[in-house]
């Protein structure tokens, strides 16, 4: 585990962004504003690595989320002074500040432009592609949103990241297939990434209650393939537990008088004995995680505090019906 | 056996000062002076334009499905494989389809290969220039004596090396000549370049010859006909025999859980 500064932000709770928020003066006192390319200062600086710059990008994202804009712009300062405001990263840092300090949609359009402009100039400047199409969704014009990003994977079609964001779109709109089809693309790219295979399996157990399209027993069924997988890859995975429970309980309560799937391509259901077995196997370890976690048993904290409480609560819920 | 009496010569203690550190001193001054020419004189990579990168992604794309289409399902894995097959095949993704067909350019008549080419010639001319002129300064001023005694015992081999300049026979490998002194500093010197100009400098050559050897190749080595790669790519696609990794994932959790 890579010290808290040095983490991906994105992955950080917000109490780790505050709490890396306020390493952030401290940081910046203790490094020099500028690093000087002459080889005798360098002699007598302290030398300049690369986790540094990560560092500020990290604090960076961190004081935008605190709400700490003066010691962003302090961190960007510096970011652009080491690789000029050009640089395409930098470029796109400097649009999210910009986005973060905006206080009304006008501003927020006139940040549209600048990327607009930029990509104008130059269609293959990621980060700025990327910043856009963000921009754009959190303006609510999601259809444009999605357009921007097809074209983007038009181009970019090996960006994992990218076809996740595609799936989560497309559910938002409640575009099943489409999500499928994206995250699906994603696991093309990352094939061991057991999150990745939970999440398809959320999509598909939510395309089967949602049952506006296809055949719901054989969402069901890759479900829970995708949820099997994902806890064959990662034992005590939460989330992958969580959903193997939910779908396996969804195929045991009723829904069995759905006709026997067509002899399709697409995946069978197993017998009914086998997914008795796996609900049975996932109700014991979610009570395990549950309890290891409330006892604060010391390997078992790394779960999602909300994570949990949701199992708790599902728990609790069906071993209701069950006694009733 | 007799022990063969140790050589003594009596050297002038001034050429240490006057030559030694002359020259070891001019070699680290070119070494840094090497690194600045080196940086100025560097282009910045040219950009690859949109049309370039996605034709370089999609065929990534394809080798992506053909290594991994083991998370599919059959349905899911057939439908990628057609649309792809159809696109690599049509040249849907080719950066200028009408060239399809036609044999690869030459590439010394390409201007973006030429550019690759003169940055060696570059690379190579700031390491042999200054060294020439260098070496023929050493050998013009300080050639035809020893100056210095190694303090370690060496074979006879290394005496033409070592005495270049001194034709004794009887001299003692041991005592070496200016000009050795030089090529000592040419190789000894990557660690002062390292401490003066960090880990990735142009002065040290040792690297550099390294990196000529590896030279990377990309994706997209030129004088490939991309139109021929994406055929190529879509056969494998085509021969493919899909399984699943999720067919039986059941059982298999099933007998994990149990153990």
């Amino acid at each position: 585990m890579p010290p808290l500064l040095l983490q991906p932000h994105a992955s950080l709770s917000h109490a780790e962004a505050l709490q890396v928020a306020q390493q952030a003066p401290e940081f910046l006192r203790k490094n020099p504003a500028s690093y000087s390319a002459s080889p005798l200062l360098s002699l007598f600086s302290p030398p300049e690595n690369s986790k540094i710059w990560t560092i500020y990008e990290n604090l960076l994202l961190a004081c935008l989320r605190t709400g700490d804009n003066t010691t962003a712009h302090q961190c960007l300062e510096r970011l652009v002074v080491r690789f000029g405001a050009s640089d395409e990263r930098i470029a796109a840092l400097e649009g999210l500040v910009k986005e973060a300090e905006a206080t009304n949609n006008g501003e927020l359009e006139k940040v549209l432009k600048e990327y607009e402009a930029i990509l104008a100039e130059d269609n293959t400047n990621t980060p700025i592609a990327k910043r856009r199409i963000a921009l754009l969704r959190t303006m609510g014009k999601t259809a444009e949103s999605i357009e921007a990003l097809v074209q983007y994977l038009d181009f970019a079609s090996t960006d994992a990241e990218a076809w996740i964001e595609l799936a989560d779109l497309y559910l938002s709109q409640g575009l099943y297939s489409q999500a499928i089809y994206a995250q699906e693309e994603a696991l093309v790219i990352a094939p061991n990434a057991w999150n990745l295979h939970a999440r398809l399996g959320e999509i598909l157990l939510m395309a089967a209650e949602s049952g506006s399209e296809g055949n719901p027993q054989n969402y069901l069924a890759g479900s829970l393939k995708r949820f099997c997988r994902s806890i064959e890859l990662s034992d005590d995975y939460l989330r992958g537990y969580y959903g193997l429970k939910r779908v396996t309980d969804k195929l045991l309560n009723g829904d069995s008088k759905a006709k026997k799937s067509s002899e399709s391509d697409e995946f069978t259901l197993p017998e009914t004995s086998t997914i008795e077995k796996l609900n049975l196997a996932a109700t014991k370890k979610l009570g395990d995680i549950v309890r290891n976690y409330d006892a604060k048993a010391p390997l078992w904290q790394g779960y999602d505090a909300g994570e949990v409480a949701a199992a708790r609560a599902y728990l609790s819920n069906t071993s209701q019906k069950v006694v009733r | 056996m007799a022990q063969i009496p140790a050589q003594t010569l009596h050297r002038d203690p001034q050429l240490f000062y006057w030559i030694l550190i002359p020259i070891t001193i001019v070699m680290v001054l070119t070494g840094v002076l090497r690194h600045y020419a080196s940086v100025l004189m560097a282009t910045t990579p040219k950009k690859a334009d949109i049309k370039t990168i996605r034709e370089q992604r999609a065929l990534a794309h394809g080798a992506n499905l053909k290594t991994n289409y083991h998370v599919l399902s059959r349905k899911a894995f057939e439908t990628r494989r057609d649309f792809l097959i159809d696109g690599f095949e049509s040249g849907a993704y080719l950066k200028n389809p009408q060239q399809k067909g036609q044999p690869p350019a030459n590439p010394l008549s390409d201007p973006n290969a030429m550019e690759g080419m003169m940055g060696m010639m570059k690379n190579n001319m700031a390491m042999i220039i200054p060294n020439t002129l260098i070496m023929s300064w050493v050998n013009a001023f300080f050639s035809g004596y020893v100056i210095m005694k190694l303090p370690f015992p060496i074979t006879i081999k290394f005496k033409s090396m070592l005495q270049a300049g001194v034709q004794t026979k009887d001299m003692d490998p041991r005592w070496m000549s200016s000009i050795s002194w030089y090529f000592l500093c040419i190789f000894g010197l990557q660690f002062v370049y390292v401490f003066l100009l960090g880990s990735d400098n142009a002065a040290s050559q040792i690297a550099q010859q390294m990196q000529a050897q590896q030279m990377p190749v990309g994706p997209m080595a030129p004088g490939q006909d991309p139109s021929k790669m994406f055929k190529a790519e879509a056969e494998n696609l085509a021969v493919i025999e899909h399984y699943s990794v999720l067919d039986g994932v059941e059982e298999r959790l099933l007998e994990r859980i149990r153990v």
